[in-house]
């Protein structure tokens, strides 16, 4: 067979889509910033335009008795809301607009991934990575905004003898410094392993299928990736839960540090 | 005056009758089992499959070691405390990554635990 070898890797790649320009240095090849329009931007505005376009849609009529659009732009609001009121407490519906954000930015672009063909957004650790700092920086900012150097009691746990506290702190800094590598490893790996995983069994139907009698094995890892497109749906509202959970759990300590 | 009489209501003691005298309490009763149907949805919201929940506690446990080794690393490049540096940082890395699964842990156990006043639930025929 003369096609391509099946790479699972490839559906992460990224494409210019088009040329924005460069931006500083001195004109040699290679130096300076090179901007582009790539798939990944693409996708990020795709998926910004359908919630806003969600969002809208649901918001524009208010009616006392909600049509299904507004239904679900309403559930959407108070399944939120709830779960920052319960995690972070009520001071922190301030962050709501944030937390509403990440959250339905990682469910759609986690939902978008579920189509073939299309770009999965969160399966690049720049992008959790960067969400996870905006997050990461919102609770060091606002906590010591908030609670001046009594911040810094998140870092010593009370009733604790100062000869352990020697041991403790450095542990309480590193434990909190590890937070945004663990918030943002956690939602790209689900992604980027659930996709490989997919593709590969993906691949190994094609594989077999070109394999002669043998070919009707090819229905056991068929079965593997109907099942596992069903647990895909599943992580990937999961993990932008589990993603919008913590943000409001590390929330809780910029408002309330020493608890 | 007698009350005006339903036509259609069955007579009292036929089995139609005895089939919807209790109808209210029925409705009653399957009503607070939907809400205790409710509550423990509420509470199993909060819990996640398997394969997440491990990702979650590697995620952190790595996490934290990843930092204490890059700190080390840094402290090294900066300080004439090679290896040292990297060394210590590694091992309160380690420290703080258990530590990290232990929180991440206690507060998964807080939020699968079943509450104390949830009732039993059971089909209605035991």
């Amino acid at each position: 067979m003369a096609e391509q070898p099946i790479e699972p890797i490839h559906q992460f790649r990224i494409n210019n889509l088009f040329d924005i320009g460069t931006f500083g240095g001195n004109g040699t090849p290679g130096s300076g910033t090179h901007l582009a329009f790539t798939n990944s931007a693409l996708f990020m505005v795709l998926t910004v335009g359908l919630i806003m376009a969600f969002l809208i849609l649901g918001s524009s009529r208010r009616a006392i008795v909600p049509t299904r659009m507004q239904l679900m732009t309403e559930m959407s609001y108070e399944f939120i809301a709830n779960m920052v009121r319960n995690t972070a407490g009520t001071e922190g519906m301030k962050f709501f607009p944030m937390v509403f954000s990440l959250f339905m930015f990682i469910l759609v672009a986690n939902l978008f991934g579920m189509f073939p063909y299309f770009f999965t957004v969160t399966s690049h650790i720049i992008v959790t990575a960067m969400m996870a700092l905006l997050v990461f920086f919102t609770v060091i900012i606002y906590g010591v905004y908030k609670n001046g150097l009594r911040f810094l009691k998140l870092f010593v746990p009370s009733g604790i003898p100062w000869p352990v506290l020697i041991a403790v702190v450095p542990i309480e800094i590193i434990s909190f410094l590890s937070r945004p590598l663990s918030h943002s490893l956690r939602l790209f790996g689900n992604i980027l392993a659930g996709h490989i995983v997919l593709k590969v069994f993906g691949g190994m139907v094609v594989a077999l299928l070109g394999a002669g009698a043998w070919g009707i094995i090819a229905i056991a890892p068929f079965g593997m990736a109907v099942a596992l497109t069903g647990l895909e749906f599943l992580v990937a509202a999961l993990q932008a839960f589990v993603f919008a959970v913590l943000t409001c759990v590390y929330l809780h300590d910029a408002i309330h540090p020493g608890h | 005056m007698s009350e005006p009489r339903d036509q259609n209501r069955p007579e009292t003691g036929s089995d139609a009758h005895r089939a919807t005298s209790d109808l209210e309490a029925r409705i009653a009763r399957a009503r607070g089992q939907r809400a205790a149907e409710a509550a423990t949805e509420q509470t199993r919201q909060g819990d996640m499959s398997g394969m997440s929940r491990g990702l979650r506690l590697g995620s952190e446990f790595v996490a934290a070691i990843f930092v204490g080794a890059g700190l080390g690393y840094i402290i090294d490049m900066f300080l004439p405390t090679r290896p040292w540096g990297l060394v210590v940082l590694l091992l309160l890395g380690f420290a703080a990554g258990v530590l990290n699964v232990v929180r991440a842990t206690a507060q998964m156990n807080a939020e699968t635990a079943v509450p104390k006043d949830t009732p039993a639930l059971r089909d209605e025929d035991e």
